[in-house]
């Protein structure tokens, strides 16, 4: 008989107890929760040490990234990658080192070159690159970079790109519509001509 | 807001124009209408409480959205409106080997059940679809119907799990009303009625009015309910006949797509009307717990719905608390406490109620 108290009195008891439990972290849930929100929320990098000092060790691989105001259509860069997964296409410009606003083409480089060419197309298949970083030793205009790192103050460090579809990692950095607007631009000089 | 009160308002409003029996079809069919779409909002609002305090109290963050697009909104806001999209559109499988009439007349029948209970229960001082005089008498009544559809679907199935989980869901609703009756009958006696709205009146003049604060034996009937409504929906602790560790789903183990939602709205269906029977027998219904502030009729539904949804809260709360009970342990505290604190309860009342009431 003495059993059958205790045990309704010691299950009372730990139901109670159990429930203060609960409802402490209930309210609480926001303080203790390890839970990321990841897109919003980042851990933070950790700090690499690999002997140099971070900011001057140039072989950060992590994204390809092509400064397209720079960019003077050498085609070095297509020539050094190892597995061709750069494209690039250029045109003649109309007027050399000149700018063209109509397709937001530069004419002088940040390093003063005067360009002859217009890139109409820049391609860089990330699926395919090998990120050997061979193709930016070559470039004349330093304008073809690994991002973060040194680098970090032309681009953000980009380690986690991902993508819904595998074609959306072609990164397709000529200006938008700079073919055809240079096409447009060749048959109106022809027509004045 | 009666069926009759809706007549009244439909005849003086057409009169002439339609057959006064098609008047009180419509009549009948406006609440209906208005109780369906009550449950179906109230579920919703429901998986998303619990959804979020199954989390908080895992120190988690449950569901979350991330802005617009495909996501869940914000603060996950829309998760179960996807959930019951994705029930409505999943497929409709019924096993070969099932009993076909029977397995499909399960569902429809455990949510008739949930449904007609809405029908006696008061949200305030007026509205109420039926005020029976027999309102919590019928509202006990019609709660058995669970049980035979819980068999009938654990039958139909032809499945052992879900045969597993029909029977022990008889043999825990069918025992566990005994004591959950037995407590409200303290209720009956005191109140001195069955009908909702009287049991209600009764308990008039703030806080300490309510029936829980009548008397000493109140608190411990109270619990007594409590525990054996929870006990009745099928709501962890006491959720054997669908333990997912042991039995799969139990008797919902073959259902699926919009026969799965039944089952599943019809227990949160289930979860308000003891809640609210529990909230008008104990907690005073629709009155405010102090005279004079925030008692207009207007008040008493937010009151009703605010003290249902507390003691709905609490179902959740202890859900997310307890483990599950074994079978035995499930018998032993129903007919070995619960009967006899119950049937201790309704003597010790009576002998108060003689002693210092009269």
């Amino acid at each position: 008989m003495k059993r059958y108290f205790t045990d309704i009195y010691e299950s009372v008891t730990s139901i109670v107890g159990g429930m203060g439990i609960t409802l402490v972290h209930l309210f609480k849930a926001r303080n203790d929760n390890v839970t990321l929100q990841y897109p919003e929320e980042k851990w933070p990098r950790p700090e690499r040490n690999i002997g140099f000092d971070h900011s001057s060790y140039n072989v950060i691989r992590s994204r390809l990234h092509v400064d397209m105001d720079d960019c003077i259509g050498c085609l070095k860069c297509e020539r050094a990658c190892p597995v061709d997964c750069i494209k690039i296409e250029t045109e003649k410009s109309p007027v050399r080192g000149e700018d063209l606003k109509e397709i937001k083409h530069k004419g002088v480089t940040s390093n003063g070159t005067r360009k002859a060419l217009v890139v109409t197309r820049f391609d860089i298949d990330m699926s395919e690159c090998c990120y050997c970083n061979l193709c930016t030793y070559p470039c004349p205009e330093e304008c073809i970079f690994m991002t973060g790192g040194p680098n970090a103050k032309k681009h953000p460090i980009d380690y986690e790109f991902s993508e819904p579809d595998r074609s959306d990692l072609i990164y397709r950095f000529a200006k938008k519509g700079a073919k055809q607007g240079l096409a447009e631009l060749n048959a109106k000089q022809d027509a004045e001509a | 807001m009666t069926v009759d009160y809706i007549f009244d308002f439909l005849t003086s409003l057409l009169d002439g124009l339609i057959g006064s029996d098609y008047l009180l079809l419509l009549a009948m069919l406006i609440p209906c209408l208005a109780i369906f779409g009550f449950i179906t909002v109230y579920a919703l609002v429901v998986i998303y409480a619990e959804l979020k305090v199954s989390s908080f109290i895992q120190d988690k963050v449950g569901p979350m959205g991330q802005g617009v697009g495909l996501h869940a909104g914000k603060w996950g806001l829309l998760q179960p409106v996807a959930d019951a999209l994705k029930l409505l559109l999943k497929e409709d499988i019924i096993p070969s080997s099932a009993d076909k009439p029977l397995f499909i007349l399960a569902p429809f029948m455990i949510f008739i059940g949930a449904f007609i209970s809405f029908v006696a229960i008061p949200f305030g001082d007026s509205i109420i679809v039926a005020d029976l005089n027999i309102g919590l008498f019928y509202i006990l009544g019609v709660g058995s119907i669970a049980v035979l559809s819980l068999i009938l679907a654990g039958w139909a199935s032809n499945n052992k799990w879900s045969l597993y989980g029909g029977m022990r869901s008889a043999a825990q609703i069918v025992s566990y009303e005994i004591p959950a009756g037995l407590s409200l009958i303290v209720v009956i006696m005191l109140a001195g009625t069955l009908n909702m709205q009287d049991i209600i009146t009764y308990q008039a003049g703030g806080l300490f009015s309510w029936i829980i604060f009548d008397n000493p034996f109140m608190p411990v009937a109270f619990v007594v309910y409590f525990i054996s409504a929870i006990a009745e929906t099928n709501r962890t602790p006491f959720d054997l006949p669908e333990s997912e560790s042991e039995l799969v789903a139990g008797f919902a183990t073959e259902y699926s797509g919009m026969r799965y939602a039944f089952f599943f709205l019809s227990e949160y269906a289930n979860m308000f009307v003891v809640s609210a029977v529990a909230a008008a027998g104990f907690l005073g219904g629709w009155h405010s717990p102090i005279v004079g502030i925030m008692d207009s009729s207007a008040w008493g539904v937010f009151w009703m719905i605010s003290k249902t949804g507390f003691l709905i809260f609490v179902m959740i709360w202890l859900r997310w608390t307890l483990p599950r009970l074994r079978v035995d342990q499930l018998m032993n505290v129903c007919w070995k406490v619960f009967l006899p604190l119950a049937l201790i309860n309704i003597f010790g009342v009576a002998i108060w109620t003689v002693v210092f009431n009269s």
